[in-house]
C-alpha cells in the first residue's frame, strides 16, 4: 500500500515517496522516511516488508559507502543499483529472502547524467526514465505516459508529479497526507516542496 | 519462502514474458528477441534486451524470469571471461551449450526460471543452435529452436517459414516474419524486436519496430 | 642463531625481521627480469624469459606477462607455479567485481585484494609466502593509466617506472637516469629495450628470450597489446642503434 514515484529530467532525477507507516489497517506514522543516501549523489527509495526494508537498505546504503572509501571516489549510480541487484538476487535464493521494492535516483556528479533505476522484490533491474513503485503503478504509470518528455525542465517534472500525486488522491483507496518529494541532480540530493 | 517457490514454480517463466527465437541459415545463424518488460500483464519498458553475446561468433538469448535473465547472463558472461584469460581462444557454441547446462543443474533445487536458445559459429564456421530447459537437458537442433512465453506459437510460424540453407538476408527475413507473427498473439511478449544474425566476417544486429500494444 | 627463526614464516627474528618473507624476495632477485614504463599514452611491460631451450614446448604464449582483465595486465618475477595461483585468483577477483558493479575494478583496489592475500601468507601459519613480485599495468576512468609493483611480504606501490628481478638494482638506475614525464610510448619502448639489453646475461636479445606488451587506450577501449616473438624481432630490428649504443659503452 506504498507509493514511490520517481520522474528523470534532462539534468535531475525528481522523486517523492509516502510518509505513511502502515501495520495492518493501522496507520502508525505519518513522517517515515522511506529514503537513504548512498552517497552524496545517489539516492535508494524503498517500500516493502518493515523490517526487511530498512535492514536491507541500511546494509546496502553502508556497503555502498564502503566501497566509496576503498576506491576513493564514490560509486556511480549504476554500479550501486547492479550492487544492490546482485545481493537482493543472492538473497532471493536464500531461506529468508527481502522483501523489498526499490527506487535508485542517481545523477553523475561530473557529467550531470541524470539515472533512474526500477527495481522489484525479485531483483530484476531496468533502468526507466520514469517509474512508480507500488500499487501507484496501475493509477501514474498512464499519466506519465501520457505527459512524459525525456527533456523537461524541474518545473515541468513538478507540474507532472502534482498530477499523478492529484490522481492518487481521487482514485486511490488510502489517504496519503503527506509524500516526501527530493531532487537529486549533480550538486548532490535536497528535499523540496512541490508548491 | 516454499511459497514463493511454488509459485514461481507454476509461473516463475511466465511471469515477466518474452520470446526468444533461434535459426540456421547457410554459413550462418540468427537470433532474435522481443524487448518487453512487464510484470504479467503490465507493461514496464519496451527495450529490454534478452540477447547477450559471449563473443563475437557466440549470442545467447534468455527468456523467462528478468532477475533470472540479469543473474544468470552475468554469470555466463564471468565463466565465458575466465575462459578465454585461461586458455587463449575464445569458447565454441557448443562447449558453451555444455557450460550453460551445467551452470542450470547446479541449481536443480532451487532452478533458474529462464530458457536458454544459443546459436553461433563454431571454429570452422559450422552454424550451431540449441536450447535448454530450466535446469540443463540440451536439445541440439539442425533448424530452430524457440524459448519464452511465446514457445507454442513461433514452433507453429517457424515450422512453415524455415527452410534449409537460408542466406544472411533470407534469414534475417524469416526469423523476423515468424517472431513478429508469433508474438503478435502472445500478450506478455512483443513491443519491438532485435534480430542479430551472425556471419564469419561480421554481426548484424537490426532492431524491428512492431506493434506497440 | 637466525635458524630458530627461519623455518617459520609467522615468527619475527629479535632483530625484528621476517626471514621467510625475505628469502621470498631474494628468490626474486635470481628470476628473469620484467619491467614497467608508465607513459601518458600507454604502459609499456617487458620481461626476459629466463629458461630457453630448443626442445622446450611453449605450452602458452605467455610465461611471464598475463592478461588479467580488459583494464590490466601484470608481469611476473618469481616461481611460476606460484605466480599462476595468484594470476587465476586475480582473474576471478576482476571479473566478479565486473558482475556485481557493471564495470571495471579501480586498479588500486585490484592490487590491494591480491596483496591482501600475499600478506595472508605472511602471517598465518605452517605456510611459505609466495615467491612472486608482480608489476601491474592497469587503467581506471578516474585515475588514467597507473603502475603499480608488489612483493612476497604484500607491499604495494605506485611507480612511473620500476623494474623486478635479476639485476633490478642495474636496471632501476637507468630508468631513473632516462625516465622522462613527458615520454612517448614508442620512446618508452626503446628505455624498456636499452635497459633490458644492458641487464640481461645473454650476449644478443631476440623474440624467444622476451615477452613484449603495451596496455593503451584507443576509441575508449583498453587494449592490451601482446607481442609475438615475430614483432619483437622487429622491433629489436627497429631499436638497433639503441642496442649497439649500449655494446659501444
Amino acid at each position: 500500500m506504498e507509493v514511490l514515484l520517481g520522474i528523470q529530467g534532462k539534468d535531475f532525477v525528481l522523486v517523492a515517496s509516502d510518509a505513511l507507516a502502515i501495520t495492518s489497517i493501522v496507520a502508525m506514522k505519518r513522517n517515515h522516511n522511506k529514503t537513504r543516501k548512498l552517497n552524496d549523489n545517489v539516492l535508494l527509495m524503498f517500500s516493502g516488508e518493515g523490517g526487511d526494508s530498512v535492514q536491507f537498505c541500511e546494509f546496502i546504503q553502508r556497503n555502498v559507502q564502503l566501497n566509496g572509501i576503498r576506491r576513493g571516489y564514490p560509486l556511480s549510480t549504476k554500479a550501486a543499483a547492479n550492487f544492490t541487484r546482485v545481493e537482493l538476487a543472492e538473497s532471493l535464493r536464500s531461506r529468508h529472502p527481502y522483501q523489498v521494492n526499490l527506487l535508485i535516483a542517481g545523477c553523475d556528479p561530473d557529467t550531470g547524467v541524470p539515472e533512474l533505476y526500477w527495481m522489484d522484490y525479485l531483483a530484476s533491474l531496468k533502468k526507466l526514465p520514469f517509474a512508480v513503485q507500488g500499487y501507484g503503478q496501475y493509477f501514474c504509470n498512464s499519466t506519465m505516459d501520457r505527459y512524459y518528455r525525456p527533456d523537461m525542465n524541474l518545473e515541468e517534472a513538478k507540474a507532472l508529479m502534482k498530477k499523478c500525486i492529484n490522481e492518487l488522491k481521487v482514485r486511490f483507496i488510502i489517504n496519503f497526507s503527506d509524500f516526501v518529494f527530493q531532487v537529486v541532480d549533480k550538486d548532490g540530493i535536497k528535499e523540496i516542496k512541490l508548491e | 519462502m516454499i511459497t514463493f517457490f511454488l509459485v514461481l514454480l507454476q509461473s516463475g517463466n511466465e511471469y515477466n514474458g518474452g520470446a526468444v527465437v533461434a535459426m540456421v541459415g547457410k554459413d550462418c545463424v540468427a537470433i532474435a528477441s522481443d524487448k518487453r518488460f512487464g510484470l504479467e500483464l503490465l507493461t514496464l519498458a519496451t527495450d529490454f534486451e534478452k540477447i547477450f553475446k559471449m563473443n563475437d561468433k557466440c549470442y545467447i538469448g534468455l527468456a523467462g524470469l528478468a532477475t533470472d535473465v540479469q543473474t544468470l547472463s552475468e554469470e555466463l558472461k564471468l565463466k565465458c571471461d575466465l575462459y578465454k584469460l585461461r586458455e587463449e581462444r575464445e569458447i565454441t557454441p557448443k562447449k558453451f551449450a555444455h557450460l550453460v547446462s551445467s551452470t542450470l543443474y547446479d541449481h536443480r533445487w532451487g532452478p533458474y526460471f529462464c530458457e536458454p536458445c544459443i546459436a553461433g559459429l563454431d571454429e570452422n564456421n559450422k552454424p550451431f543452435i540449441c536450447s535448454t530447459d530450466l535446469i540443463g537437458c540440451i536439445n541440439f537442433a539442425k533448424d530452430f529452436v524457440v524459448c519464452g512465453t511465446t514457445a507454442r506459437e513461433l514452433y507453429g510460424i517457424c515450422e512453415s517459414f524455415w527452410e534449409p540453407d537460408l542466406g544472411p538476408e533470407e534469414l534475417f527475413e524469416v526469423i523476423s516474419q515468424s517472431l513478429l507473427n508469433a508474438f503478435d498473439r502472445d500478450s506478455k511478449s512483443g513491443w519491438g524486436a532485435v534480430v542479430h544474425i551472425i556471419t564469419p566476417e561480421k554481426i548484424i544486429t537490426r532492431h524491428l519496430k512492431t506493434r506497440q500494444d | 642463531m637466525a635458524r630458530r627463526y627461519d623455518s617459520r614464516t609467522t615468527i619475527f627474528s629479535p632483530a625484528g625481521r621476517l626471514h621467510q618473507v625475505e628469502y621470498a624476495m631474494e628468490a626474486i632477485s635470481h628470476a628473469g627480469t620484467a619491467l614497467g614504463i608508465l607513459t601518458k599514452e600507454g604502459i609499456v611491460l617487458a620481461a626476459e624469459k629466463k629458461v630457453t631451450s630448443k626442445l622446450l614446448e611453449s605450452m602458452s604464449s605467455n610465461e611471464k606477462i598475463y592478461p588479467l582483465n580488459e583494464n590490466i595486465a601484470c608481469a611476473v618475477a618469481g616461481i611460476t607455479s606460484d605466480a599462476n595461483i595468484l594470476v587465476d585468483y586475480a582473474r576471478r577477483v576482476a571479473l566478479s567485481y565486473r558482475k556485481t558493479y557493471l564495470e571495471n575494478i579501480p586498479v588500486e583496489v585490484f592490487v590491494q585484494r591480491i596483496c591482501d592475500v600475499k600478506q595472508d601468507y605472511t602471517q598465518h601459519g605452517g605456510l611459505r609466502p609466495f615467491g612472486v613480485s608482480f608489476i601491474y599495468a592497469g587503467y581506471d576512468e578516474k585515475f588514467g593509466f597507473q603502475l603499480y609493483h608488489s612483493d612476497p611480504s604484500g607491499n604495494y606501490s605506485g611507480w612511473k617506472a620500476n623494474c623486478i628481478g635479476a639485476n633490478s638494482p642495474n636496471a632501476h638506475s637507468i630508468l631513473k637516469q632516462e625516465y622522462k614525464e613527458d615520454m612517448t610510448l614508442k620512446e618508452a619502448k626503446s628505455l624498456a629495450i636499452k635497459v633490458l639489453s644492458k641487464t640481461m646475461d645473454s650476449t644478443t636479445l631476440g623474440g624467444e628470450k622476451l615477452e613484449f606488451a603495451t596496455l593503451t587506450k584507443k576509441n575508449n577501449q583498453i587494449k592490451l597489446n601482446s607481442y609475438s616473438s615475430k614483432e619483437i624481432d622487429a622491433l629489436l630490428e627497429e631499436e638497433k642503434d639503441v642496442i649497439n649504443n649500449n655494446e659501444e659503452n
